[in-house]
């Protein structure tokens, strides 16, 4: 029978600075279940961890026996390039993976933070995403199949390898954002994308936030197809620069970028594109306090409005705002965690989240905390609660009953 | 079987004489439905009954208990309240078009048909959304933002008659799934109520609601886990420009050829979709078009901004060629391109017009097998003397094989029926699916084992238990076997080390 090596952790196994008492690194998906059913013998509650670019999201596990890394599991398992599918184990990274299908001019259309260390199983596991996700969509939306290691150590598999198919209950979605409380995820099927031919960027600058939405809808009224929409404002102004990539066959992309310049609210176009994206990642990647914000993409000058406050005490902050999406990133760099260790300062940090929570609320948004310093953490509820809670806790118990998954990480205390 | 009758010479029959059980609702119920909508939409008389007895896939029937047709959310939640607490089973009907039984009544059951709501609730073009009820008619999405420029994007073949209620329970697809998605990329939120009666939203217009995607899973749950009563739809803005073509071939493996030629260059077509020779004649016999007479056909589409749709559409068209079509036509106005797409859309019922009963079935394989998979099938044709003709969805190889069977040639339904569950297992031997959108239903089920493990059905069954622990939901559906759900595990309770403080905490 198959069984799965314990260690003893190291100080980088920490999850948001609790200690576990064992580590498991399963090298294949028998050896994942064999450390699951390990763990459901013991009565033990773990957490897993891929490339850890997540750990900040959620709250800290309300218990922690031992850590499940997945970092061994990183075959890329099959993949058929004339399908435009490729199978994975969940410790793959990102990375690796966009290098093996460029090998046949293909890609994973998805831009996740920290590509070098962030594996599939963690991408899917926190629905992580990036600037393509205009276009293409998010994972949930080219996951095709999943192998999930249920608590009890039974490999449980959804989906297919297939484009196309209803067959069954769609535990591939179930699992993108479950913050690995439902079961690991041990391998995924993707469907991937041919590289495209030609891209180009141009950056619309210096619109106020009323400006965004509206460039938006003249982009719609000249039915320009971007594939992506990055908009930044830069620290200490309430202007945005709005960067828009075209993607395609080399014709195609230069006449919509000819036809970018001509739009009503676009004076002028700047092909430099490099330190807004820069910044961008920096924003995603860096930051000590993050948080994510949702609202209707129309909304962005309410959005700047409720996020106020944090402005005024983070001067150094940039806001990253998804325009066709309706998603943001408020990102204050490290550089002004200092002012955090001030009790003063992180009382009025809590309070202003608190009223821009309430105030996206109001508007059918959210805020998510994705990153926080330790002198915040536990002050304020990660997530917004979703209103079906009671519907997340029954899934929740029916898959892992004895709540030993990840315990008190999601949402809810899930 | 998925055994669809002829359209209009025989309405309501087919395949012999199907079995119609009957149980009446109990008086109790039927009253506090009546209390709960009015008297005049709940449907008790076996005349009237018989409307709601099958779906699309007529060779089922079932007499439902009871039929009722609520108004409102509040009214849905009213008759499922009734229902849970007379422990009898819901099913939920949208618009009775779906081709795997989905719909199809338990014996007794009560029939909640949601075709009184057909509201468009809200149309927020800025935000690209639109709020609807479960009643509305999917063409309709798309003609009351039309106008504007816009449009929702999944076309199944049906979308002048079915639901979006229905669309949401079976994920349907469509022509353009290609390119586009499938209903589930489209919904952004839902309104359902639950087996008990509660309702609950999930998602909106807002992205990244906290928490599990349960719309996801919701969406092409077949009806097992609520009845959705509110959809909240992307819609997008057309397309600038839109070129199609038709392009015939000597052979099936030649236009297969062309498909894997074309997705190989990096172009992706809004559709793919193949016929074959005989669906091709079934199509010019029910509509006119002067189609020729060819082993194979594609119809594709591309679409996009203008500069990129023209570049695209030419390579695809040079392609075709390359790959040995035949000829190429491309149609001279808008009305030619929308009879040559009527012809497809049409292709199922044309069918009725060169056989007097078939099956179809809707498995997926990897597209790249398609020739491969074509000439299995096209042997089993052979083998069983019975005639197959083949229109399908060929971007994403989605295969729509129609079985042709005369069902008053003794044996002759016995044998289709084998001979297109040989078909899903020739799609699953290839690392398929048994179907890509008509879902699983009550056909189906029973190839659920075949593609899935126990482990995977039992994890299934897990997350239905916690939307409907009763299993009272369209029962007899999607499981192969029924299953309980066993005691509802408590509510998460702290571990001893956690409340004693042993908890390591760095």
């Amino acid at each position: 029978m198959t069984s799965c090596e314990r260690r003893a952790p190291a100080p980088d196994d920490a999850v948001q600075g609790c200690m576990p008492r064992a580590v498991y690194e399963p090298s294949t998906i028998d050896e994942a279940c064999a450390a699951l059913e390990d763990l459901s013998r013991q009565e033990h509650a773990c957490v897993f961890v891929g490339g850890g670019t997540k750990l900040g999201l959620g709250a800290a596990p309300t218990r922690l026996d031992a850590v499940v890394r997945t970092r061994k599991l990183a075959r890329i398992v099959e993949y058929s390039p004339s399908d435009q599918v490729v199978s994975v184990e969940a410790g793959v990274t990102l990375g690796a993976l966009q290098d093996r299908l460029a090998q046949d001019r293909q890609r994973l259309s998805l831009d996740a933070p920290w590509p070098a260390r962030a594996t599939l199983g963690g991408i899917i596991a926190a629905n992580s995403f990036g600037p393509l996700r205009a276009r293409c969509g998010a994972v949930r939306d080219l996951i095709l199949g999943v192998s999930l290691v249920r608590a009890d150590g039974v490999l449980a598999k959804g989906g297919g390898k297939v484009v196309k198919n209803v067959a069954g209950f769609d535990l591939p979605k179930l699992a993108c954002g479950s913050l690995g409380t439902l079961g690991m995820i041990a391998a995924a099927t993707l469907r991937v994308h041919p590289l495209p031919e030609s891209t180009e960027v141009r950056v619309v600058r210096d619109l106020r936030a009323e400006g965004v939405p509206a460039l938006i809808e003249a982009l719609r009224v000249a039915q320009l197809e971007p594939v992506a929409l990055l908009a930044r404002r830069a620290h200490g102004t309430r202007r945005f620069d709005v960067a828009l990539v075209f993607e395609g066959f080399g014709a195609g992309v230069t006449e919509q970028v000819a036809r970018l310049g001509t739009i009503a609210s676009v004076d002028a176009l700047d092909a430099e594109s490099a330190s807004l994206f820069a910044h961008h990642r920096s924003a995603r990647e860096g930051a000590i306090l993050r948080v994510k914000i949702a609202a209707l993409a129309t909304d962005l000058f309410a959005v700047e409005t409720a996020l106020a406050p944090l402005s005024r005490l983070f001067p150094t902050a940039e806001l990253a705002w998804y325009p066709t999406l309706g998603i943001g990133f408020f990102s204050v760099p490290s550089a002004d965690a200092l002012a955090l260790d001030d009790a003063t300062h992180a009382a009025a940090t809590v309070a202003a989240l608190a009223s821009a929570r309430r105030e996206l609320a109001a508007r059918r948004g959210s805020l998510t905390l994705e990153t926080m310093p330790d002198g915040l953490r536990g002050r304020l509820e990660p997530w917004s609660a979703p209103t079906s809670i009671r519907l997340h806790q029954a899934v929740k118990s029916r898959l892992d009953p004895e709540g030993r998954l990840a315990p008190g990480r999601f949402v809810g205390g899930i | 079987m998925t055994s669809v009758e002829q359209p209009l010479e025989r309405p309501g029959g087919t395949a012999g004489e199907p079995e119609v059980r009957s149980a009446p609702a109990p008086e109790s119920v039927t009253r506090k439905l009546i209390a709960a909508v009015g008297e005049r939409w709940v449907i008790r008389e076996p005349e009237q009954l018989r409307t709601y007895e099958a779906d699309g896939l007529a060779s089922y029937r079932v007499r439902p208990g009871v039929v009722v047709l609520p108004a409102t959310t509040d009214e849905v939640a009213a008759c499922m309240r009734i229902a849970y607490e007379a422990g009898l089973n819901v099913v939920a009907r949208g618009s009775g078009t779906g081709l795997s039984g989905g719909a199809l009544p338990t014996p007794g059951c009560v029939l909640v048909g949601l075709s009184r709501m057909k509201r468009i609730l809200e149309v927020d073009l800025a935000n690209a959304f639109v709020r609807v009820e479960p009643g509305v008619i999917n063409l309709d999405v798309s003609k009351r933002v039309g106008p504007g420029g816009w449009y929702y994007a999944p076309d199944p073949s049906s979308q002048s008659v079915c639901s979006i209620g229905g669309n949401v329970a079976e994920n349907s697809g469509g022509a353009h799934c290609l390119k586009y998605g499938f209903t589930v990329n489209h919904v952004l939120g839902v309104k359902m109520v639950l087996a008990d009666g509660s309702i609950v939203e999930l998602g909106g217009p807002v992205m990244d609601e906290a928490g599990y995607d349960l719309l996801g899973v919701v969406v092409g749950s077949e009806g097992l886990l609520g009845i959705v009563t509110e959809v909240t739809l992307k819609i997008l803005r057309k397309p600038e420009a839109t070129r199609t073509f038709f392009a015939t071939f000597a052979s099936t493996t030649d236009a297969g050829n062309a498909v894997s030629a074309i997705i190989a260059a990096g172009i992706l077509p809004a559709a793919i979709e193949m016929m074959d020779r005989l669906a091709i004649v079934a199509a010019k016999a029910a509509t006119g078009l002067d189609w020729p007479d060819v082993a194979a056909a594609l119809l594709v589409d591309v679409d996009g901004p203008l500069a990129e749709c023209e570049h695209t559409s030419a390579r695809a068209i040079e392609l075709c060629t390359r790959a040995g079509s035949i000829a190429i036509r491309v149609p001279k106005d808008a009305a030619d391109r929308e009879l040559m797409w009527k012809g497809r859309k049409s292709a199922f019922a044309a069918v009725g017009r060169i056989s007097r009963d078939y099956m179809v079935q809707d498995g997926v394989i990897p597209r790249s097998e398609i020739g491969t998979v074509l000439q299995e099938i096209a042997e089993l044709a052979t083998k069983s003397g019975l005639r197959i003709a083949n229109v399908f969805h060929a971007g994403d190889g989605n295969l729509h094989p129609l079985v042709l069977f005369d069902a008053r040639v003794p044996g002759e339904t016995a044998r289709a029926e084998e001979v297109s569950g040989d078909i899903l297992r020739i799609c699953l031997r290839y690392g398929g699916s048994i179907t890509g959108e008509h879902g699983v239903g009550h056909d189906k089920a029973p190839y659920m084992a075949e593609m899935f493990t126990e482990a995977d059905l039992d994890t299934m069954g897990k997350l239905r238990c916690a939307f409907d622990p009763d299993n009272l939901l369209n029962p007899g559906k999607v499981f192969p076997t029924p299953r309980l759900c066993g005691d509802r595990p408590g509510l998460y309770r702290p571990h001893a080390t956690e409340l004693s403080g042993d908890a390591d905490r760095g």
